[in-house]
């Protein structure tokens, strides 16, 4: 067996036993050991060298970074989640049957769903979306981050917040949490849009907090230019003046006077 | 492995540039690198990215992200930035590399410098300001271009990025340096703008010609000339003078090229410079502004001259050498004859004896349009004496004139002045006798009311016409004329002929005499006087030009300020960028007739150059001047700066040519003519036809003149389109109803069609592509004929004759023969005369004269006159084979037109000529002309047309001389005795009406 594959699978090794053991510390410090490892591999993308160690390349360079996917969640971070994710990527969707699909496969892409719904990139999501086929709409990852999209979609936000309770894979969780947040966030939007000012009370219910200090903590963080007054909180919003309409006389006479040169300069 | 993998995504490797590990940031980068091509859309959403790894100072490879980077921005079409990006990846940009990429950028960094360096040469202190990588690209790229024997693309690069340096290594290292340093005398022509670069392009290839073991003297002389260094040809000629035979003819040879491009001011310099053959210092030796030399030339033709240093150590040792007297007498031989070409009059005997010899002009032609033509309308009548005298231009033919003295004596007044005017076309180049021919009506210095003031200005316009441009002779006589006289018409004409016979020379005493005329403020004179002085200054560049313009502004007359404004425009001619001031001062003028000028100046310093930035000016007066003067001549302005490209012309006026206007549309055609003049290209015909059928008159007539400028010397057998204008010419002429301004039109475009017998072209570029000062100055003021119909002769100057004329070391024509490789009936006279006096019959009961029965008798006529001339032909066919095969031709014209003679059977064409020097070669034959391998004369240089000095390789024999002097003489002599014996053959015809003159006098 080729040394570098040894070597980086027993690096692998060293890692899975930090990662059971929730060392987190350890395993980034040996993840970046292990990329840095796998850039060697000719086999990888982008170039998909033909060695014959391909596949079991593709295979350990596969499961590395799917671990890296799940680790990043697990330290709650977002952008090496994406880093991550993107770089695995190409194992799902271009390796096309040089290596057997990976069990986790259908996991990972449905958290990333997640992810998107999280980060409010509904564009995005709807693209991964499209890139799988017909028959991963089935799988229950997938599933469940569709409906919750629709859910979020119609507004039908309680769906949403009471789908934490059936998390098809563990890691999941974390996202949901986040997903509140988001949900809290259009709502706020919505309110924004929809009222001139409403009362703290009626607020505090609508963005869900349980306690004026979280609500106000809230609005000075996200929302500075709401005003609280009197009970109520005032959407600044709306009280934007329209720009006056101005006639641009210069602009049309300009243009007038181009009109007419250029007509006497047809030939 | 049944499927290859790709990649569909480029996000993996740009999620890795986020890593925070230096080696997965290259490994990323490397990745990148190699697939931007299909990726360069995603990566380009990163590219804020790279670039600050570019810019990250700790960064190992930056050198790598700026590649990506300039990768990206290359496939986004982004060029500066690629570019700025790749000069800093450094050495990782390679030159070698065969992709779109890199040749992409390659053009856009040598475009980059060569506009940086272009602007560095304006400005000086810029010149630091060069990016030393980019500096280091381009000469990466040159080197390699050398190094794989790309000469010619690295002297292409050097030339374009001012790289003087680089240019002559890479001339230097070629294989084959005289080829090269010709390809680059032809680009520094076409490609160089700049008129100061061009001239230290070329005094770069002087310097590299000089330090070759045997240097090429002609092409030296040629960089020489266009330089204005007279003093460094002069001690060339004097090397040659004491050189064997082969530099003897070498030595003319270099004397007729330069003669050609007709630089008077030159020419006199350099012949002056060779007189003295005692070495003086020389105060301007050292000074190249042609203004200088102008004036040197002009006020002491007995200056002491020669240019020193470089004589002194050649020449005179020398000379002192052998100083055995044959060798002095052959050097002195040389001398004389050196000059005699110089001072142009060898050249311009030749080609007088050969027009005489081989004038082919159709009299019937004129006869026709002389009866179609009212004898009241003046026009028409005037019309058709210029076009006998363009028709006769150089032949010394005036048959038609003595034989229709008294309808000639209609002409009037300005008539009369043009009509004597003529007689200076005909007799052009007959510098002996010129004065003497005039003499009847020159004014005479004691007789009072000899002569109407018409013919003698129209005279003294003739004699400047005969002298033009070799004016050394007779600008004495003429400065008299001038200053004897008070009479606005006599005046106008010596302002004419002085600025002809002066023209270019700058002479200062000339000068003052018509300035003298001008502050008369008489408007007839001071028209000619401001044209006059145009002449005599053109493309000095003077400091008069303010004085005049000055003028212009003060007087009242329109005349006076066109004539001032049309000279001010000759002054700048041919000085590019330096005549910008002065284009900028009278195109902003308010007064439309100093835009006019504006508009000639514009022509005339950019002539030939197709400079962009002019074309762009011209075209935008075109379309937004308020003035149609000024709109029209902008556009034929266009023709004058196109010439040397005419195939561009017909494109870039053809929107114009269907302008609603008519004097754009006059405009169009005018410049299509010029440009195009003597081309028979097929485009141009295609623009001009419908324009020759315009609605309005005065279009027509441009459009009819500017088709036979474009048609001179095409044959109906080379574009059957010719015949046609040929017939359509005679419709119009003789179509009562047609408007005088198209008949007119049609009248000069005749003569025009079969100008100087047939044998002359109009011709604005050498055969050395330098421009032809006389003829770009001809047509100029040849356009001038919309106000002022007497300037038409002015296109006389415009005239070559397109002939082959070899020569021996006596400047004798010996007997010479060589190959035209194609069909002859391409190239023949046009058909003989005969058929056109049959349409002409067949026309004539609806036309003017004639009765059915006279129309009768004439064809029965017509039958004799065939039979007499088939005769005639049979006689002469057993002359030589090019003769027989042209009768040939002929005898199967004659069966043609006629039905009724028998039948033979038409041979098959042969499809090569021999032709026998002297010969008729039209420019679109010259691509066919061969010279005869083992014949015994070998030209110097392999030309097909012009003068050729011919190396004998047996010269133990007796020489046959073809061209022999009998005609010259008769010529020369007696231009009167000559006439009388033509006449007795063809007044006979003319007076008969039906008989045709005899198509063949070969006199030898």
């Amino acid at each position: 067996m080729d040394p570098k594959l040894v070597e980086v699978t027993q690096l692998f090794s060293r890692f899975k036993a930090a990662f059971s053991r929730n060392d987190f510390d350890t395993c980034v410090v040996l993840l970046s050991q292990l990329k840095v490892l796998l850039t060697k591999f000719p086999s990888l993308p982008p170039s998909f060298r033909q060695t014959p160690n391909a596949v079991e390349e593709l295979k350990l360079a596969r499961d590395i970074y799917e671990h890296a996917v799940v680790l990043s969640v697990k330290i709650e971070d977002q952008d090496a989640f994406e880093r991550d994710f993107c770089q695995l990527k190409p194992y799902y969707m271009d390796t096309c049957g040089i290596i057997p699909p990976s069990p986790e496969e259908y996991p990972i892409l449905g958290l990333n769903l997640l992810r998107l719904l999280v980060q409010n990139r509904i564009a995005e999501f709807h693209t991964e979306l499209e890139l799988l086929p017909a028959s991963a709409l089935e799988n229950p990852c997938i599933k469940h981050a569709v409906e919750l999209e629709q859910s979020f979609m119609e507004g039908a936000y309680n769906r949403v917040l009471s789908a934490r309770q059936a998390v098809p894979h563990e890691t999941y969780v974390y996202f949901m949490d986040l997903l509140a947040k988001t949900v809290r966030d259009e709502l706020a939007g919505c309110s924004e849009k929809g009222y001139d000012y409403m009362s703290i009370s009626e607020a505090k219910q609508v963005l869900m907090f349980s306690a004026d200090q979280e609500l106000q903590q809230y609005i000075t963080e996200e929302h500075p230019e709401w005003e609280i007054k009197g009970g109520c909180v005032y959407f600044q919003k709306a009280k934007e003046t329209q720009p006056c309409k101005e006639i641009p006389s210069l602009q049309v006479i300009n243009q007038t006077l181009s009109y007419a040169r250029e007509l006497e300069r047809i030939v | 492995m049944a499927a290859v993998a790709t990649v569909s995504s480029a996000s993996g490797i740009l999620a890795m540039l986020q890593e925070p590990a230096e080696e997965l940031k290259l490994h990323a980068l490397a990745s990148l690198n190699s697939v931007v091509h299909l990726f360069y859309p995603e990566i380009s959403t990163s590219i804020p990215t790279i670039e600050s790894l570019y810019e990250d100072e700790e960064f190992d490879q930056r050198q790598l992200a700026a590649l990506v980077v300039s990768k990206v921005f290359y496939y986004l079409g982004e060029l500066n930035d690629a570019l700025s990006y790749a000069l800093g990846a450094g050495p990782l940009f390679d030159v070698s590399e065969d992709s779109d990429y890199a040749h992409a950028l390659l053009a856009k960094a040598l475009d980059e410098y060569a506009s940086i360096k272009t602007k560095a040469s304006k400005g000086i202190e810029e010149e630091e300001n060069v990016d030393p990588r980019l500096e280091a690209i381009v000469e990466r790229m040159l080197e390699k271009c050398i190094l794989d024997g790309k000469y010619q693309q690295a002297m292409g690069m050097a030339v374009e990025c001012r790289r003087l340096d680089k240019l002559e290594e890479a001339i230097v290292r070629c294989d084959n340096i005289n080829g090269a340093l010709s390809y680059c005398i032809n680009l520094s022509h076409q490609y160089v703008n700049h008129r100061e670069y061009r001239f230290e392009v070329l005094r770069c290839l002087v310097k590299i010609y000089q330090t070759l073991p045997h240097p090429d003297y002609l092409s030296i002389c040629q960089c020489l000339m266009f330089l204005g260094e007279p003093e460094t040809v002069a001690s060339i000629l004097d090397k040659l003078l004491s050189g064997s035979n082969d530099d003897a003819l070498l030595l003319y040879q270099i004397a007729f090229d330069l003669v050609e491009n007709e630089n008077q001011a030159f020419l006199l310099n350099v012949r002056n410079r060779l007189t003295s053959q005692t070495p003086e210092p020389n105060p301007d030796s050292g000074l190249a502004e042609p203004d200088d030399q102008a004036g040197n030339a002009g006020t002491g033709s007995t200056e002491p001259s020669g240019d020193v240093q470089m004589r002194d150590d050649t020449a005179t040792p020398n000379v002192s050498a052998h100083s055995v007297d044959p060798n002095e007498v052959a050097r002195a031989d040389r001398l004389a004859k050196v000059k005699g070409i110089l001072s142009a009059e060898t050249p311009i005997q030749l080609t007088l004896q050969f027009l005489y010899s081989y004038n082919r002009s159709d009299l019937l032609i004129l006869k026709t349009i002389k009866q179609a033509v009212e004898m009241r309308n003046s026009v028409c009548h005037s019309a058709t004496i210029c076009a006998n005298a363009i028709m006769h231009a150089g032949t010394t033919v005036d048959t038609f004139l003595r034989e229709n003295l008294e309808w000639l004596s209609r002409a009037t007044n300005w008539a009369k002045f043009s009509a004597t005017a003529g007689l200076g076309v005909i007799h052009r180049g007959h510098l002996q006798q010129g004065r003497a021919l005039m003499a009847p009506y020159l004014p005479q210095s004691g007789a009072v009311g000899g002569g109407s003031p018409y013919s003698e200005g129209g005279a003294l316009y003739a004699l400047g016409l005969i002298h033009a441009n070799h004016g050394e002779g007779i600008k004495q006589f003429l400065r008299e004329s001038l200053r004897n006289t008070s009479a606005e018409v006599i005046q106008h004409g010596a302002c004419l002929g002085l600025g002809l016979a002066a023209l270019g020379t700058a002479d200062e005493e000339i000068y003052e005499d018509i300035k003298n005329v001008l502050y008369t403020d008489s408007a007839v004179a001071g028209e000619a006087a401001g044209i006059g002085m145009g002449l005599l200054m053109v493309g000095t560049a003077s400091e008069k030009a303010s004085e005049m313009l000055a003028y212009a502004h003060d007087t009242q007359h329109e005349k006076i300020i066109r004539g001032l404004s049309l000279g001010i425009a000759l002054t700048v001619y041919g000085r590019e960028e330096e005549a910008d001031t002065l284009i900028e001062q009278m195109t902003r003028d308010q007064d439309p007739i100093l835009r006019y000028g504006g508009m000639y100046a514009l022509a005339l310093a950019y002539r030939g150059t197709a400079n962009n930035k002019a074309i762009h000016q011209l075209l935008h007066f075109a379309v937004s001047d308020v003035s149609d003067d000024v709109r029209r001549t902008a556009v034929m302005a266009l023709g004058f700066v196109l010439y040397n490209e005419p195939e561009q012309t017909p494109r870039i006026v053809s929107l114009l040519s269907e302008s609603y206007n008519p004097h754009v549309r006059y405009g169009a055609a005018l410049a299509v003519g010029i440009s195009c003049a003597g081309s028979g290209l097929s485009d141009a015909i295609s623009l001009l036809e419908p324009l020759t059928s315009d609605v309005v008159d005065f279009v027509r007539q441009g459009a009819l003149i500017a088709m036979a400028m474009v048609m001179i010397q095409t044959n109906e057998s080379f574009d059957s389109r010719v015949g046609t204008f040929r017939r359509q010419l005679e419709k119009i002429i003789l179509d009562k109803h047609e408007d005088t301004m198209s008949k007119m039109g049609a009248i000069l475009a005749s003569g025009i069609l079969d100008a100087g017998g047939r044998n002359v072209t109009i011709k604005l570029l050498s055969r050395n592509k330098h421009d032809k000062l006389t003829a770009v100055v001809g047509l100029a003021v040849f356009s001038q004929f919309w106000y002022w119909y007497p300037l038409l002769y002015f296109i006389s100057l415009a005239f070559s004759p397109t002939a082959f004329i070899g020569l021996n070391s006596d400047l004798k024509v010996p007997k010479f023969e060589f190959l035209s490789h194609a069909k002859p009936s391409l190239f023949e006279y046009p058909k003989p005369t005969t058929q056109q006096t049959t349409t002409s019959a067949v026309k004539l009961p609806t036309a003017i004269l004639s009765t059915y029965a006279k129309a009768k008798s004439r064809a029965k006529k017509d039958a004799e006159s065939k039979a007499n001339q088939e005769k005639a032909t049979e006689d002469a066919s057993g002359s030589t084979s090019s003769k027989a095969a042209k009768t040939q031709e002929k005898d199967a014209d004659a069966m043609q037109v006629d039905n009724a003679a028998e039948k033979k059977a038409p041979e098959p064409e042969p499809t090569f000529q021999i032709l026998t020097n002297p010969a008729r070669v039209i420019p679109t034959q010259e691509k066919f002309i061969k010279f005869i391998e083992g014949s015994r004369y070998v030209p110097v240089k392999p030309a097909p047309s012009g003068f050729i000095l011919l190396q004998d390789m047996q010269p133990t024999e007796a020489e046959v001389l073809a061209l022999t002097d009998a005609p010259s003489t008769v010529a020369a002599n007696t231009g009167t005795a000559a006439a009388p014996g033509q006449q007795a053959s063809s007044a006979m015809a003319v007076d008969d009406e039906p008989q045709p003159p005899q198509p063949f006098e070969y006199t030898s």
